[in-house]
């Protein structure tokens, strides 16, 4: 039992944040300059979860919480789950069931889409036609299209806790991301001649996010051991991290605008980025209640 | 990373499971500190003997020499079997011992350890008064210093265990006019000494638990002094270090059994039928299965780094919080019977709900554990 990152784990871990700061910082996020696709192909993280590298899903969920913290875009969710199930090459969009419908987030320069579906992942070849428009998420297009016909099921459930597994990694990020522009303002912003911060009911209400992202982090690393090592109760780990992850996210994101004031109350200012990421998140594989209850 | 133990850490488990099945006690703790004494001490003794002990305290004072892993793994399976709560060891296994182990002289170790592992002392903590509290560098305990003794005049208070204690943590000041963190001293102070006067105080769950502590020209040798004389506030600091975080490994394995008995209960009575009883169940079993990891991240660390990362005092505090809300859940659950409560009903359900609402005041409150995180963890300002 060993729940620290080891000295590769942390080089990759490294290696992401270090390259996102310089390329994918999140202050870009709504409006990610063409080409950076096939940056982030050309450095290795759609090709990270590929059959041939065969990453392990603890190194994984590092690097994708990493990329979380950025508001990297969504399809990275979809095409990694491809990369690893599919053999699908390319960007892989990712599909949200909806009601009769799918919804089709980032879904530029696609050839496919890959999503929770009926249950289990599924992925369809999706046309160029598809108009997408802005979304809540304003780092990502979205496009409503109806049902395809021609869904590939993958019925090995671990596809499935993969994409979930993944999306709580990027919430994990997300929330550490708004608990450090918190934390980040609280200790400048000045009022009463004083930082923020210095007021308990702010410094509280950041050391609250703090809990959240910790609480959050220590569960994915489990789940993502679980999913490695074939636990026996991987469902309910699975399903844990991502719901305390994705609740993380949202509760920070919230919190953050609060800390901000006025200013976080702007579509200027990057709160509401972090917050709008999280409502997304969400609803990439949902959890219900009946796993995290099963015995 | 990985969740898996080792083979010879499973066989450690099995070997934890099969003694605890077939010695716990099966007649309960009694129910008050003074009663439980025996109790407590007799069980000790009893884990002493068969070596379960100080599982990773060093050899030489009577300890088992094992890994702080091994130490969690015998956790882990001393809830799952329903094993006796600590009660009166709880200040000398969890933090008078480790903090002796890391700052005592050889002689204070050779004398104190073995006893507090044989279940022979009882330790107790005489950190808080009556106007030092949360501000702990505010006491006011004074510790003249008399050739090699000191004779100590003051008051401590919620004291737990004084009235059955043999020992105590006490924290004085031995400088007189010293402010604050400076010219305290950490004391070994026997409290059987003359000078020494006990009023027990009974908690909001009917437990005669702690006490308050009058000292009257107690004589202490200054022999009995650890880490030297004015150096108190940093041995305190390392007993604090001990009492929130591995002290409380126990409570936060504990939890895993609480929600597993609760969701049974909801079943049993048809409350999970309830959509928001079932969501704060599954919600809470999330987030209990979330304190084992942190709890498992924390211990990683303690064996990769040598002490636990700055976020160990986030399990404190959210660990204490979690049990809180486990406790009230089990209330909930109980409808109206709670109201059949009495001190000597001996009913635990209840009895644990109300004495746990000092898991955010006792060791460091909940709002001073949110300064410690927002200070430490996030830069942000001091506000004390
Ligand atoms: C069951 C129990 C067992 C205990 N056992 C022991 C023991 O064995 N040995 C021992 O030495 N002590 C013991 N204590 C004492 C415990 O450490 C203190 O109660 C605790 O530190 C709080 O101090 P206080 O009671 O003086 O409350 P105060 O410090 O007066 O606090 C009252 C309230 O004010 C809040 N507060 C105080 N300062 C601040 C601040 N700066 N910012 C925001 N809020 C603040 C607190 O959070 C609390 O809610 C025990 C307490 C309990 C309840």
């Amino acid at each position: 039992m060993d729940l620290t990152p080891n000295d590769d784990q942390i080089a990759f871990q490294t290696a992401t944040a270090d390259w996102c700061r310089d390329n994918m910082p999140l202050e870009q996020s709504r409006a990610r300059p063409t080409g950076l696709w096939a940056e982030v192909e050309a450095m290795g993280w759609t090709a990270m979860t590929g059959a041939e590298l065969g990453l392990d899903h603890a190194t994984e969920a590092l690097v994708f919480a990493e990329l979380g913290r950025v508001l990297a875009p969504v399809a990275l969710l979809s095409t990694a789950v491809a990369g690893r199930w599919t053999g699908v090459a390319g960007k892989v969009a990712l599909a949200l069931e909806a009601g009769s419908g799918v919804r089709l987030l980032d879904s530029e320069g696609a050839t496919h889409a890959l999503g929770l579906i009926d249950g289990a992942i599924g992925w369809f070849a999706i046309d160029d036609a598809v108009e997408a428009v802005d979304s809540l998420d304003l780092s990502s297009s979205i496009a409503r299209i109806d049902r395809p016909a021609g869904v590939e099921r993958i019925e090995d459930p671990r596809a499935a806790f993969h994409l979930q597994l993944l999306a709580a990694a990027f919430a994990v990020g997300c929330a550490d991301a708004a608990r450090d522009m918190a934390a980040d303002y609280a200790r400048v912003r000045e009022q009463f001649q004083r930082p923020i911060g210095w007021f308990q009911a702010i410094k509280h209400m950041c050391a609250d996010m703090a809990v959240r992202s910790a609480v959050a982090r220590s569960q994915l690393y489990f789940a993502a051991c679980a999913l490695d090592e074939g636990d026996v109760e991987l469902p309910f780990h699975v399903a844990a991290a991502k719901r305390l992850a994705e609740q993380s996210a949202l509760e920070n994101g919230g919190d953050n605008i609060q800390v901000h004031g006025g200013i976080g109350m702007t579509d200027e200012a990057y709160p509401h980025l972090c917050l709008k990421r999280a409502h997304l998140l969400k609803f990439v594989a949902p959890v219900e209640d009946a796993v995290l209850l099963a015995n | 990373m990985e969740i898996s133990f080792s083979s010879e850490e499973n066989h450690f488990r099995e070997e934890c499971r099969q003694w605890l099945e077939a010695n716990v006690p099966s007649e309960r703790r009694p129910h008050d500190a003074a009663d439980a004494i025996d109790f407590d001490k007799a069980w000790q003794r009893r884990l002493f003997d068969a070596g379960w002990a100080g599982i990773n305290w060093p050899t030489e004072y009577g300890g088992r020499g094992l890994s702080i892993v091994q130490q969690v793994i015998w956790l882990e399976e001393y809830a799952k079997a329903h094993a006796p709560w600590i009660g009166a060891n709880f200040v000398g296994n969890n933090h008078g011992g480790p903090t002796l182990i890391l700052n005592a002289s050889d002689e204070q170790k050779a004398y104190h350890l073995p006893r507090i592992l044989k279940g022979e002392a009882i330790w107790c903590q005489g950190f808080s008064e009556p106007g030092a509290g949360s501000d702990l560098a505010g006491i006011k305990t004074m510790g003249r210093v008399e050739d090699d003794e000191i004779v100590v005049n003051g008051s401590k208070i919620w004291t737990s265990f004084a009235h059955v204690a043999d020992w105590q943590e006490l924290v004085l000041r031995t400088e007189e006019g010293s402010q604050r963190q400076r010219g305290l001293s950490w004391a070994i102070c026997d409290m059987h000494a003359p000078g020494i006067t006990i009023r027990p105080i009974r908690k909001i769950s009917g437990q005669t638990e702690f006490a308050q502590v009058f000292y009257d020209d107690v004589r202490i040798p200054i022999a009995n002094v650890v880490g030297g004389l004015g150096n108190g506030w940093k041995i305190a600091m390392s007993t604090l270090s001990f009492e929130r975080g591995t002290g409380f490994i126990a409570e936060q394995v504990k939890h895993g059994q609480r929600i597993e008995e609760l969701i049974e209960l909801a079943r049993a009575n048809g409350m999970i039928k309830d959509d928001r009883i079932a969501g704060s169940l599954a919600q809470m079993r999330a987030e209990v299965a979330a304190v084992r990891a942190m709890t498992y991240r924390n211990i990683s660390e303690v064996v990769r780094l040598g002490q636990p990362g700055p976020e160990a005092s986030v399990i404190r505090l959210f660990s204490a919080e979690l049990g809180q809300r486990l406790e009230r859940m089990g209330v909930l659950l109980r409808g109206g019977d709670i109201l059949d409560f009495r001190y000597e009903s001996g009913d635990e359900a209840v009895g644990d709900y109300l004495r746990g609402f000092a898991a955010t005041i006792a060791g460091g409150s909940a709002q001073i554990q949110r300064d410690i995180i927002g200070e430490r963890l996030l830069g942000l300002p001091k506000s004390r």
